[in-house]
């Protein structure tokens, strides 16, 4: 059983503290992603994890056990660096047995664990290239192999597959999905890539300037941001917000846009000032896409620009001089500065207090307005 | 002028150009085989009518004429100083290295050019002082009291090439090795000390050239049969008004064989020490 | 105190690794160094180990630099330095770049142009005082032979002759290693930029002007740097070759010093000129390892 515990855990760096006291609770085979913008203390504290990294406070536990001051090689962890790091004077075959090889295991062990290895990730034909002979993806899975070969309790992914490109890296996604269902065990995965993060993730774990801002399963993080910077984060095209005022029932968001209060916030003081988000996914124009049956508001934007993607277009529309992504399932030709009809599905609207960011929570109060 | 021709052209020059770096040297190679009477007539003899290993035999008292130098000793000791002060300047350097490229610290940057600075004192300005030192303590005239200075003086320069290349050596390898399994010393020495080999080489061969070429301190520190390096024996051929060019030339030959063997066997590394040992990064 | 244990502490690692280098150049540079500058306060001779304690305070220095002798030779020595230096480079250059073009046998001229980087200093001066000898030198043979000359030439005994013949053997000796950096730098350029020029239209020479030689300027410096660190190594071609003489004419810092310690057994005064000498070489490798700090960071930026 191999469940990790943070608690608490600070990282500082001399006088600069860039980890403020994580807690987070890993299961046993639970496969978690870290996300957040760059800098934001994904990589320090995965390392931290790896015993690469000293902790300056607080403690981590893998398996129940505090190991703080083990060094990376007592954890039984095993980690895939972004640049591989592969060891570029060894063939594959020794670089997927030098852990073993170091445990000193017999030799017919070592070559076995590697062949299987190979034999997993389809690098069998590879096994006597150095790394240097390799294309990125075969160098890719070899510091997978790499990993593999131990058996580790925990498996650590530093932003594995930023190095590919968009093709390969689509492919390489679902291969890791695969590989841990295959060997189930823990998984603490960085990223910057909302959209790996969200395929890959039993659990999403969302950081921002050391301190991690959400914590839940994919569906959990897209459906209930917890602030803005959770709904901009996460989702692909970004969540768009629009400043407002309720007023009379309704938000305004310009002179001339308004948009009925959605369900349950009907508690709003008149005046406040609020954020409002809402998806591309939810603003389409009349006719093309949105069957809904909840509550629609209609609004008219003119378009500013409209990108072709094949089966749905994106449309940039302008609400208050701003700009908000729609998009409009089967396409017809927009020409910039239309005017079209939108219809905004207003159940999954969010509101977000204007000051904090933070999203208010719907009222289940349907009886009052 | 096709490019054919042009590229010959270009051969021809650059083997001329070799060849006239090579004649001063070969000069003295030839000298080495031929008797004294043969190089001093004057007219000159151009070409050599006489050449045998008698000069060799000579300096190692083994022919006719014997040169009461004891050049067997020197090389002995050359050997010995050499070898012994590249090995640990070597390892003490590399220790350096390591530490400027693989930690930070405050100070790090004025402590890397002091270093490099205090390569930069002349051996004769050195030589004053650590001749009175070595006196008093006992080190003057002795291969220890050499070995100690050299390795002082080669530390530097393999700091400055092994940090280079330690730098070049990613990081996260070493990470990766440790996570694999290994304490940080098989790391370094599985996976960094290996992708560093080039420089290392060359940072060896550098501090070897400069241990068996010294002449400046060892010309002081030295006096007699037990710590003389051959560099310094050359000056027992020179007596007050004459000089044995003959067998001059020999010992020359003798002090430039190992350099030459050495530094073929590593110049391979040695383009490649110094490429990515300087710049870059 | 407190913040030096601090200090160590947090830094354990890397200074443990750095202590027997410091250590030993503690003791084998810098105590001689102090000792030394003590020394050029004092009216230190050799043959009277009392004289240590004989404080003069800066009369050595006095003495030193209003001496004239001291002053041709710094001059000479400054421009001896600029001379080789530079020649050096350039030749260097040239042969760095001819075997970059040569596709057949580079390896084997490579082997030969390193060649004079395996010779002792000192040996480098016998063959050429061997060479340029008035009697039995080659050179003189050569040029009597081919009728080029009636009488000897004084190539070590003539002023500038003698300069320039200590000259040529110090350019001999260091070119190689020049030209072997540079070649290395030549080997790591990328060739993009090259073709990119061509592209462009540029002509060869607008090719290396603008795009080969900026990018082997670092090299070009390490080089600089790395010979700078030893120039000093010319003293024993000049001790070999002409010992200084005749009379002084081509002495040199480093001879000076040698002669006035150990011929004068005048150890305070030489100390005090070794000063001045250390501060030239000082000067010169900082100045070159201050280029090539900028360089490197120009090129950081290709
Ligand atoms: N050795 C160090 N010394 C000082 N600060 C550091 C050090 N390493 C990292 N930091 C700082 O710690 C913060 C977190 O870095 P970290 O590498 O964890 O970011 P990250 O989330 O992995 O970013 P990225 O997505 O770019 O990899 C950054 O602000 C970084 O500048
Ligand atoms: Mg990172």
């Amino acid at each position: 059983m191999a469940e990790v515990s943070l608690r608490k855990v600070i990282k500082r760096y001399g006088q600069m503290e860039v980890v403020h006291g994580i807690d987070l609770e890993i299961a046993h085979n639970e496969f978690v992603v870290l996300v957040g913008p760059s800098g934001c203390g994904k990589s320090t504290t995965l390392r931290m994890i790896a015993g690469l990294e000293e902790i300056s406070d607080g403690e981590i536990a893998i398996g129940g056990k505090v190991v703080n001051r083990l060094p990376p090689r007592q954890r039984n962890i095993s980690m895939v660096f972004q640049n591989y790091a592969l060891y570029p004077h060894m063939t594959v075959r020794e670089n997927l047995g030098f852990s073993l090889k170091i445990a000193g295991k017999a030799r017919e062990e070592i070559d076995r664990a590697a062949d299987e290895a190979a034999q997993i990730l389809g690098l069998t034909p590879y096994m006597d290239r150095t790394p240097g002979e390799l294309s990125g993806g075969q160098r890719q899975r070899v510091a997978m192999g790499r990993a593999i070969v131990r058996h580790p309790d925990v498996f650590l992914f530093d932003e594995p597959l930023s190095n590919l490109d968009a093709k390969l890296r689509s492919q390489m996604r679902i291969e890791i999905k695969k590989l841990h269902q295959t060997v189930a065990t823990t998984v603490v995965y960085v990223t910057h890539d909302q959209v790996e993060a969200m395929t890959l993730a039993d659990r999403i774990v969302i950081m921002r300037d050391g301190h991690i801002v959400q914590t839940g399963t994919p569906l959990d993080v897209f459906e209930r941001p917890v602030n803005t910077f959770v709904a901009t984060f996460i989702g692909s095209p970004a969540m768009n917000l629009v400043d407002g005022m309720a007023e009379g029932g309704a938000i305004r968001l310009s002179d001339n846009v308004r948009v009925p209060l959605p369900h349950g916030f009907a508690a709003l003081a008149e005046g406040q000032r609020v954020t409002f988000g809402f998806r591309a996914d939810n603003l389409m124009p009349l006719g093309h896409g949105l069957a809904e049956t909840g509550e629609v508001a209609t609004l008219e934007l003119p378009v500013s620009l409209a990108e072709p993607l094949g089966a749905e277009t994106l449309l940039l529309a302008e609400i208050a001089g701003k700009e908000v992504q729609a998009k409009m399932m089967h396409p017809r030709p927009v020409s910039p500065g239309e005017v079209l009809k939108f219809q905004l599905a207003l159940d999954y609207c969010h509101l977000f207090d204007a000051e904090s960011g933070v999203r208010l929570e719907r009222k289940r109060d349907h009886g009052t307005d | 002028m096709s490019r054919g021709q042009r590229d010959f052209l270009i051969w021809v020059a650059t083997f001329l150009v070799m060849l006239a770096i090579c004649i001063p040297g070969l000069w003295v190679v030839l000298s080495a085989f031929r008797p004294n009477g043969e190089i001093l007539t004057k007219p000159a003899v151009w070409i050599p009518r006489d050449l045998s290993f008698d000069n060799f035999r000579a300096i190692f008292g083994l022919g006719d004429n014997v040169v009461g130098i004891p050049v067997g000793s020197y090389f002995w000791n050359s050997a010995v100083i050499s070898v012994t002060s590249t090995v640990v300047a070597v390892t003490i350097g590399m220790s350096g290295g390591y530490a400027f490229a693989r930690y930070r610290f405050p100070g790090k940057s004025s402590a890397f050019l002091w270093l490099m600075l205090s390569r930069t004192v002349p051996g004769i300005a050195l030589s004053l002082p650590l001749f009175i030192l070595w006196s008093w303590t006992g080190l003057i005239d002795t291969k220890l009291g050499v070995i100690i200075v050299y390795t002082a003086i080669n530390v530097p320069f393999t700091i400055w090439l092994t940090e280079g290349f330690f730098r070049q050596v990613p990081r996260d390898l070493s990470e990766a090795a440790q996570i694999d399994g290994c304490t940080p010393w098989q790391a370094f020495w599985k996976v960094e000390f290996p992708l560093a080999k080039s420089g290392i080489a060359s940072a060896a061969i550098f501090a070897f050239l400069t241990s068996w070429n010294e002449y400046a301190l060892a010309s002081q520190l030295t006096r007699s049969t037990d710590s003389k390096t051959l560099p310094v024996g050359l000056m027992d051929f020179t007596a007050q008004f004459t000089i044995d060019w003959a067998g001059m030339s020999a010992m020359a030959v003798i002090i430039i064989i190992p350099a030459l063997i050495l530094t073929f066997l590593v110049q391979k590394h040695l383009i490649a020490g110094l490429t990515f040992g300087g710049v870059k990064g | 105190m407190k913040r030096m244990r601090r200090y160590v502490r947090n830094n354990a690692v890397p200074l443990a690794l750095l202590a027997p280098a410091v250590m030993i150049i503690l003791v084998v540079v810098l105590l001689p160094l102090i000792f030394s500058f003590y020394t050029g306060f004092t009216n230190y001779r050799l043959i009277r180990p009392e004289s240590l304690w004989d404080f003069i305070g800066l009369r050595n220095y006095a003495r030193v630099l209003t001496d004239a002798d001291f002053w041709a030779a710094l001059w000479r020595t400054v421009l001896f330095l600029t001379v080789a230096l530079n020649l050096e480079m350039l030749l260097g250059l040239c042969l760095a770049l001819m075997v970059n073009r040569i596709t057949w046998g580079q390896r084997t001229m490579r082997t030969i142009m390193m060649f004079p980087m395996m010779f002792s200093p000192i040996l480098v001066g016998f063959q050429f005082k061997y060479m340029f000898n008035d009697t039995i030198g080659v050179v003189n043979n050569a040029l009597q032979s081919l009728g080029l000359s009636q009488k000897a030439i004084p190539f070590l005994v003539d002023r500038w002759l003698a300069f320039g013949s200590i000259a040529f053997a110090e350019i001999w000796m260091s070119t190689s290693i020049f030209a072997i950096l540079i070649l290395a730098g030549l080997f790591a350029m990328p060739r993009d930029p090259i073709e990119a020029a061509r592209v462009d239209g540029c002509t060869s020479w607008q090719v290396f002007r603008h795009i080969t030689l900026p990018f082997l300027m670092p090299f070009i410096y390490i080089a600089m740097t790395i010979r700078s660190l030893d120039v000093a190594r010319a003293y024993d071609i000049v001790d070999v070759m002409t010992g200084g003489g005749p009379a002084g004419r081509t002495e040199l810092l480093w001879t000076l010093i040698a002669r006035t310690a150990y011929d004068d057994a005048r150890m305070g005064r030489a100390n005090a000129m070794a000063y001045v000498s250390i501060l030239l070489s000082i000067f010169f490798t900082w100045f070159f390892f201050r280029k090539l700090m900028a360089a490197r960071q120009h090129l950081g930026a290709f």
